[in-house]
């Protein structure tokens, strides 16, 4: 029995300090568990914010693109124009010639308007850059907390792989709910807040 | 009109381009432009401003803080001032207005829209 007491305090030595591993490793585990879980749950987000950043960009392309067709054939039309005038002048017909530059000055304001319409339509820029910045903040953030993933199993303080991180950011600023067509609160309404505060 | 400067604050170049483009149009010809609240204080330093149209997401300064700080400032308590942003959420709109916004434009906005609330604000 003696002899085999040795023997029983280091396997009972073994078992404790394995039992110990098993502890921290399962201590490790659980301090994983959150940032893999904020991880998952911001790459739907992100990539949902992506997805309405391609379909808006596209909707917006779209409008300016008919507007650019409608300046095109109204150039067309326009030089057609022009080109019966310089006949009615060769054949002296000052009342027609008249007309078409009526015509004529009726289509330039409909291309000029066409052409405000393009300019007021690009403000989808702006929108689309701030859920840019939303979804690359949602990346930048997983990027951080798989850095802290990484970190944890090598032994290093999160908070030192946080800080350099953040460090090297950029400075986003955005609204999360920036959006081309869904407006959370209508201009009525919000016309009836400020009408009511007098 | 004639002698109304206005001051357009917005961080997206773009964005005061489309402004400056829709209120020229409109025929407010003298206008000028920041692009923060921290730019759009020392302009208006140099530069006697009558009427503020400013974005609320930016760096450096956000249009609420901006709009704060005028308010603060004995000359700016009755400046009229019109916020332009995408922010519409109602609880963004009522402090707006908390802070001292005379009117509030969600983007996009037609330029018609943006010709009625200034007339809006101008009319008191």
């Amino acid at each position: 029995m003696s002899e085999n007491q040795p023997l029983q305090y280091r396997i009972q030595e073994e078992i404790s300090e394995l039992a110990a591993s098993v502890n921290e490793i399962v201590t490790k585990f659980r301090d994983l568990q959150n940032p893999l879980k904020e991880s998952s749950e911001k790459v739907p987000k992100a990539t949902k914010q992506l997805d309405k950043i391609s379909e808006q960009t596209e909707a917006a392309t779209h409008q300016m693109l008919d507007r650019v067709e409608k300046i095109v054939q109204q150039v067309e039309d326009s030089k057609k124009g022009l080109d019966e005038i310089k006949v009615c002048t060769k054949d002296g017909r000052t009342d027609d010639i008249s007309a078409l530059a009526d015509d004529l000055i009726e289509k330039a304001d409909i291309t000029c308007n066409d052409a405000y319409t393009i300019i007021d339509a690009l403000q989808f820029q702006d929108i689309t850059s701030q859920q840019m910045n939303h979804a690359a903040s949602l990346l930048e953030d997983i990027e951080v907390r798989l850095q802290s993933i990484m970190g944890a199993l090598k032994g290093q303080p999160s908070d030192e792989t946080h800080d350099e991180k953040r460090r090297d950011r950029k400075t986003r600023v955005y609204d999360p709910h920036a959006d081309l067509f869904d407006k959370k609160t209508d201009q009525l309404a919000i016309d009836d807040m400020f009408a009511r505060k007098g | 009109m004639a002698d109304l400067k206005i001051l357009a604050v917005d961080d997206s170049p773009t964005m005061r381009r489309i402004i400056m483009n829709t209120l020229k149009r409109a025929g407010y010809k003298d206008v000028i432009e920041a692009s923060d609240g921290r730019d759009a204080l020392a302009k208006m330093k140099v530069e006697k401003v009558n009427f503020v149209i400013t974005d609320w997401n930016m760096p450096e300064m956000d249009g609420l803080t901006f709009v704060t700080t005028l308010r603060s400032m004995g000359e700016y308590k009755s400046l009229p001032i019109l916020m332009v942003t995408t922010r519409s959420v109602k609880d963004d709109i009522v402090e707006a207005l908390k802070a001292g916004v005379n009117n509030y434009i969600v983007k996009p906005f037609t330029p018609d829209t943006l010709k009625e609330k200034i007339e809006q604000v101008l009319a008191g």
